[in-house]
């Protein structure tokens, strides 16, 4: 474990990587996943603005390390490359058989522990992830290390060594919420905080280069039953796809589907008049 | 371990319709879990809600008093966990919203309960509670249970469950707490402003455009098209944030919900959590979309897959 | 009888032995400066990248003396200039061949070996060929002068698009001075020239060995004849001469010593130039070495040596300026201001003894002499502007490479960030599963072979857009049907294909270029086949051009050259000529880029079309607007796009039915300019391979044009 020299201040970016559904996908033979061979994969999105809000941090001036998190086996260091190309200083990968079947808050406990070992002062996680959408990782990250959170940030003012930070949330229906928090703290970082930056290739592959460092469980102080299902709050029974509520489909040309659709809207603003 | 407790949420004095949703979903429930359905809610005023949260089904109402505006998630978590500690439900439901992502994992991690997220569907059969809820954008249901856990705390999606109709004559109780020292102040709202006058939460017809147009200069031809068939012109986050659209326009959880609306039309947007959140509830909704297997599809009742141009373009013409 | 002897000119004749050693004092200071000058452009290029050129220097030279000698790009679209330039060359060529006989004689010969050859018939040869000469040059500028003052061409307008009238640096009035007296210093040495010949003869109209023979110098007689008739005396003849001798001599001299300073230069910088052409230039773009610690140009000194002196050789003709697609819609873009930007950039900060901070050396921006990122993103990279240079600078090379600087630093739109991710994704620029592409063979009654699994003659490289878009998906399946007709033995690299990569490179996404091209060349390695064919241009261009520098080299054909040996060998037989009026728009990367103009052409011959053309064809046929990465690109509202333009000028062909292009990308972009500018119903917009199969197809399986 190293650290870049002269940082005296470190903020911790968990990121996923998420799985798109190809079409035609099919359910695995245990009814409880999708086949993997029908997974699409990259780096969750709001990751993606919540590593760009740790970078910025970074650009700005201050002296700090910016050190990416995942918990999931080797196909996340992909995810992470993206990170490191995009301006992250250190990567981490936790991963061991027993980790699988984890749900987010096994994986926050995970990370908490991570976040403890490195002894980081900031935690940034995505507001959710793309793929299964719990949002609830990264305040259950804090709700592990006990830190000050606040959730769906869109805004973010904090400089380093301050005592606290102020933060906008963005909450339903149009309406933002400003907020103090007090630090050490974790923020889930909303999409449009930012603008990520583009990793080129050329940076992934130069990414490459560098090493992630991949732990176990033992290695940050938690045994196999903080993780998988024992660790979890929540197991899955059995994933389907939902016989109702798939549209009732209209075919031909465009100019037939445009017809149906006309006569749709016509028998609705007809019956409304 | 018995009953249910839903937490109600309300905001800037009002309360939020996802609380009588709660109720709703727990109603059913009660022949299964047992015990009273007990419903809380936490902050400064909160007795002000009594009344609206007196609907069919409710046996309790625990006000928690709490200092100051807004009570913030370090308070709610608290709050929560006595309430659990001290009531000991079976089940506890919450709002899938903005506010509970801010506890919701918080307290299910320091209680070690039984937790999930964005529930639309919840039974209870030999093995305990069975959560549904979306996987790989909504594209799969999955069933979760909780083996192990005496309590489980589910976090539900707005819109899935209604409002229980009718009143009832529940037990009031203020239950005191002592609040922790906020470490995450609330300071104040801000109202976005509008950007232009129109109110998607009272328009019934509304034809939605999202990523799917793929440039600014599309916009015109279906702001067109909408004035056309008499729609209101809405759309997606992403083409709200472009700024191709204000954001008063913007469907979905961050922007409005389509609450009064009966009709809706969505092309080119590919059904994101965050938009269905806004819109999934009403009654006839048509999706075009070129994506065969867009999420939307799983919400919509009458599906298109096509090129959005070219039925947008055919579609004007009957009008 | 006059000795032969005398017949000559005599050199300093009455000059005071003072004055012959300040003129050539003078000289020597003149060539000094120009010298001086030369060194100063030459560090100025010793301080660019390295480059390496290949091919034998003696076979560049020659084509180099080639083209300048038949002025073969100078004329091109423009006889008129090519022909005024003609004068003013080989007129300015004469003079200094000729004025340099007199030195070979008067300070090498005469002194060192005591021979002479400048009397007698040589002289007079001399004095009528350079009198010749010198009218030459004087018709030359005048036209010039003509053009510059009168006609006022548009490319010759110095205003930039890419600045605001605002700008210090929007219409770069300084060049229109030295324009001007370029041109005027040319036409005083020229016009004092014949008058200092006439003052001579004046001046010694009494020596017959100078008057008797004033004949042979027929434009100084006719001078003279004039002063002589004005009453002008011998003494005041001499008195004339003496003047304009120094005058004449002075500003020559002049001229000569601010050559390397001036555009005068480009009499050098263009000649060498042409030599460096590298007639590839656009079609392969350079690889980033591995040892390279950024891709792409940042700074001046990251343009190599050749391109440096490509910058001075621009004469600021316009001529890109004029076919550039960008330009004419109205994009902040000119190449003739990216190349002037940088010129003047390099001239501002190599100039000096030591290099400046690397700061100063940075060629992005709005500063002058900078070059903004919205310019450097409206490029179409459809090589008009490389195609059309007279002198040989390599445009597209250039922009590629500052792009490559803009997509390490991720400034691109929006749009094209999010291409470029899914592209990296999935493969394909459609955000489709690899497992779709091929999709659009499933409804054929036949099955393509998978050239992973069975050798096959022909292997079909079908590309992006005509395998998932579905118009082009459509063209796919008829030009299938057409080679399964003909007999041809093909097959596909079906899900293994990748997108080619030629616009990810010329977006500057290096390192994406590289997955992709090596993917492709690692699938087809797994494939037998003995040909390609590909239906896309772009992907011709890449494959043919690019892919062996990453070790794939292959027989490929665009479809064009297929179906034309198919329709000429009977495998494909039109059952009824088509009669349509036809015009053809050449795509940019099977015509400019590879030379492919005759296959199409002949094809619609033999379907028995009617093909007009438009007045911007072949060689200088208009970009439809999706090259180099545009078409993943929004173009801005309200103004005309590239493809927009293009359909108007066809829509001008009285009675034109089908607009014929040869390029999935052409099909998208015409048939969307066909219905926004109104003229859907007028004509269609259709894909060659359509028209083949409806000639061979059985009359009533045909699609009637238009319908």
């Amino acid at each position: 474990m190293g650290s870049v020299k002269g940082c005296r201040w470190k903020i911790l970016v968990a990121v996923k990587q998420v799985s798109s559904l190809e079409e035609d996908f099919e359910i695995r033979a245990d009814g409880r996943d999708v086949e993997p061979d029908f997974l699409v994969r990259d780096l969750n999105e709001w990751d993606e603005y919540s590593l760009e809000e740790a970078v910025k941090i970074k650009e700005a001036g201050a002296e700090v390390e910016v050190v990416a998190v995942s918990v999931g086996p080797e196909v996340a260091d992909e995810a992470l490359r993206k990170c490191l190309a995009k301006g992250a200083d250190r990567a981490i990968r936790v991963w061991e058989d027993a980790v699988a079947g984890s749900d987010s808050i096994a994986v926050a406990r995970i990370v908490a522990a991570v976040a403890r070992r490195e002894k980081a002062d900031l935690v940034f996680a995505g507001v959710q992830s793309s793929d299964h959408s719990f949002a609830s990782t990264g305040t259950a990250i804090a709700g592990f290390l006990d830190w000050p959170h606040a959730a769906v940030v869109n805004q973010l003012a904090y400089v380093q060594g301050a005592t606290r930070a102020e933060v906008r949330r963005e909450l339903e229906g149009g309406v933002l919420q400003l907020m103090e928090v007090d630090c050490p703290a974790v923020f889930t970082i909303q999409l449009g905080i930012n603008a990520p930056r583009y990793a080129s290739l050329r940076s992934i592959k130069q990414a490459a280069a560098k090493p992630i460092e991949t732990l176990c469980l033992g290695d940050i102080g938690l045994s196999s039953a903080d993780a998988g299902e024992a660790g979890s709050l929540s197991r899955v029974r059995r994933m389907y796809v939902s016989a109702k509520g798939r549209a009732q489909m209209i075919d031909g040309t465009p100019a037939e589907q445009a017809a149906r659709l006309a006569a749709i809207i016509k028998k609705f603003t007809g019956a409304g008049a | 371990m018995s009953g249910i407790l839903v937490i109600a949420e309300h905001r800037s004095g009002e309360l939020r319709p996802v609380s009588l949703e709660l109720i709703g979903a727990a109603q059913p429930l009660k022949a299964v879990t047992g015990g009273p359905l007990a419903v809380a809610i936490v902050g400064s005023g909160s007795a002000n809600f009594v009344k609206s949260l007196a609907v069919a089904g409710v046996d309790e109402i625990l006000v928690v008093p709490t200092p100051g505006g807004e009570p913030d998630p370090d308070t709610m978590a608290v709050a929560i966990a006595m309430l659990i500690e001290s009531r000991a439900p079976g089940l506890v439901l919450l709002p899938h919203s903005v506010d509970s992502f801010g506890y919701a994992g918080a307290v299910a991690a320091a209680g070690g309960f039984g937790f999930a997220t964005d529930v639309f569907q919840i039974r209870f059969d030999e093995g305990g509670c069975v959560a549904t809820r979306g996987g790989y954008g909504q594209k799969v249901n999955i069933e979760v249970d909780f083996p192990g856990r005496s309590v489980a705390v589910l976090a539900v999606r707005s819109g899935a469950f209604k409002a229980p109709e009718g009143e009832s004559t529940p037990a009031v109780t203020v239950v005191q707490m002592a609040a922790p020292r906020a470490r995450a102040r609330p300071i104040e709202y801000i109202e976005v402003a509008a950007g232009d006058d129109v109110d998607m939460t009272t328009a019934e017809f509304i034809l939605s455009i999202g990523r799917g147009i793929g440039e600014e200069a599309k916009v015109a031809q279906f702001k067109d098209l909408a004035d056309a068939v008499g729609a209101t012109l809405g759309c997606s986050r992403p083409i709200a944030d472009s700024g191709w659209l204000p954001k008063s326009r913007q469907v979905g959880q961050s922007g409005k919900t389509a609450s009064a609306c009966k009709l809706y039309v969505a092309m080119g947007v590919s059904g994101a959590i965050q938009h269905l959140a806004g819109m999934k509830h009403v009654s006839t909704i048509v999706a075009v979309n070129s994506d065969s297997a867009a999420s939307i599809f799983n919400v919509a009742t009458y599906g298109i897959v096509g090129d959005i141009f070219a039925v947008a373009e055919e579609l004007r013409s009957h009008f | 009888m006059i000795d032969s002897q005398s017949i000559t000119r005599t050199l300093f004749e009455d000059f005071r032995p003072l004055a012959v050693t300040l003129f050539y004092g003078a000289g020597i200071a003149a060539t000094g400066i120009f010298l001086w000058g030369i060194w100063i452009q030459v560090r100025k290029y010793r301080r660019g990248a390295r480059y390496v050129l290949d091919g034998s220097l003696a076979a560049r030279f020659g084509d180099m003396v080639g083209s300048v000698l038949s002025h073969r790009t100078v004329r091109r679209r423009d006889h008129a200039v090519g022909a005024a330039h003609g004068l003013v060359f080989f007129g300015f060529a004469l003079l200094f061949v000729g004025t340099s006989t007199i030195t070979l004689e008067f300070d090498v010969l005469k002194p060192l070996f005591g021979v002479r050859f400048w009397y007698g018939n040589f002289y007079l040869w001399f004095s009528l060929v350079l009198d010749v000469a010198g009218v030459m040059l004087t018709v030359g500028l005048l036209y010039m002068m003509y053009r510059r003052g009168w006609l006022k061409p548009p490319k010759l307008d110095y205003a930039r698009p890419d600045r605001s009238p605002t700008d210090p640096d929007f219409d770069r009035s300084a060049y229109r001075i030295e324009d001007w007296t370029f041109l005027w210093t040319l036409m005083v040495i020229g016009v004092t020239g014949f008058v200092l010949e006439a003052a001579r003869l004046v001046w010694l109209a009494a020596r017959p060995e100078v008057w008797n023979f004033r004949w042979w110098s027929p434009a100084g007689a006719v001078v003279a004849c004039g002063l002589r008739s004005l009453g002008v005396s011998a003494t005041a003849a001499g008195q004339l001469r003496t003047g304009l001798w120094w005058f004449h001599g002075v500003l020559a001299l002049a001229f000569i010593a601010l050559i390397p300073f001036t555009k005068v230069k480009h009499i050098f910088t263009a000649s060498a130039s042409l030599m460096l052409r590298d007639p590839l230039a656009s079609q392969r773009l350079p690889r980033v070495p591995d040892s390279q610690a950024a891709p792409g140009y940042q700074y001046i000194t990251d343009l190599n040596w050749k391109q440096l002196l490509n910058l001075d050789a621009c004469t600021k003709c316009g001529r890109c300026h004029d076919a550039c697609p960008a330009r004419a819609t109205g994009a902040p873009l000119s190449p003739r201001d990216v190349i002037l930007s940088l010129r003047e950039f390099a001239n501002k900060s190599l100039a000096s003894g030591t290099l400046p901070d690397k700061a100063e050396l940075d060629i992005h921006g709005k500063n002058a002499g900078q070059v903004a990122m919205e310019t450097l993103w409206s490029c179409r990279t459809c090589m008009a502007c490389v195609e059309i240079c007279p002198v040989a600078v390599e445009h597209v090379p250039i922009i590629v490479q500052m792009r490559r600087k803009l997509v390490e630093s991720g400034d691109m739109d929006p749009l094209l960030t999010k291409t470029l991710q899914t592209i990296h994704k999935t493969g394909n620029s459609f955000g489709e599963s690899r497992r779709k592409r091929p999709a659009w063979t499933k409804s054929l009654p036949f099955t393509i072979k998978d050239a992973r699994k069975e050798p096959v003659d022909v292997l079909w490289f079908v590309g992006d857009y005509a395998s998932f878009d579905p118009r082009n998906q459509k063209v796919s399946q008829t030009f299938a049907t057409l080679l399964r007709d003909a007999g041809v033995d093909f097959g596909l690299l079906y899900e293994a294909e990748s997108n080619a990569g030629n616009d990810v490179r010329r977006v500057g996404e290096e390192g994406l270029y590289e997955v992709l091209a090596d993917s492709n060349v690692k699938a087809m390695s797994e494939a037998t086949f003995k040909s390609v064919v590909t239906t896309d241009p772009h992907s011709y261009n890449t494959i043919r051009n690019e892919y062996p520098d990453f070790g794939g080299r292959y027989e490929i054909e665009h479809y064009t050259t297929l179906l034309r040996v198919l329709l000429a060998a009977g495998r494909l037989k039109p059952s009824r000529p088509l009669n349509y009026r036809v015009t053809f728009h050449d795509p940019c990367h099977l015509g400019r880029f590879n030379k492919g103009y005759e296959a199409p052409r002949e094809i619609l011959k033999l379907l028995g079309c009617e093909l007009i053309e438009m007045g911007r064809c072949r060689a200088n046929s208009f970009c439809c607007g999706a090259g180099g990465g545009r078409i993943w690109v929004a173009d801005p509202v309200g103004v005309e796009k590239p493809a927009q333009n293009r359909i108007r000028e066809a829509a001008a062909i009285e009675g034109l039915q089908v607009y014929v292009v040869s390029c999935p990308k052409d099909l998208t972009m015409f048939e969307d300019a066909l219905k926004t500018t109104g003229n859907e119903g007028r004509f269609v917009v259709r894909e060659l391979i359509e028209l083949v199969h409806e000639a061979v197809a059985v009359p009533a399986d045909a699609a009637v044009a238009g319908a």
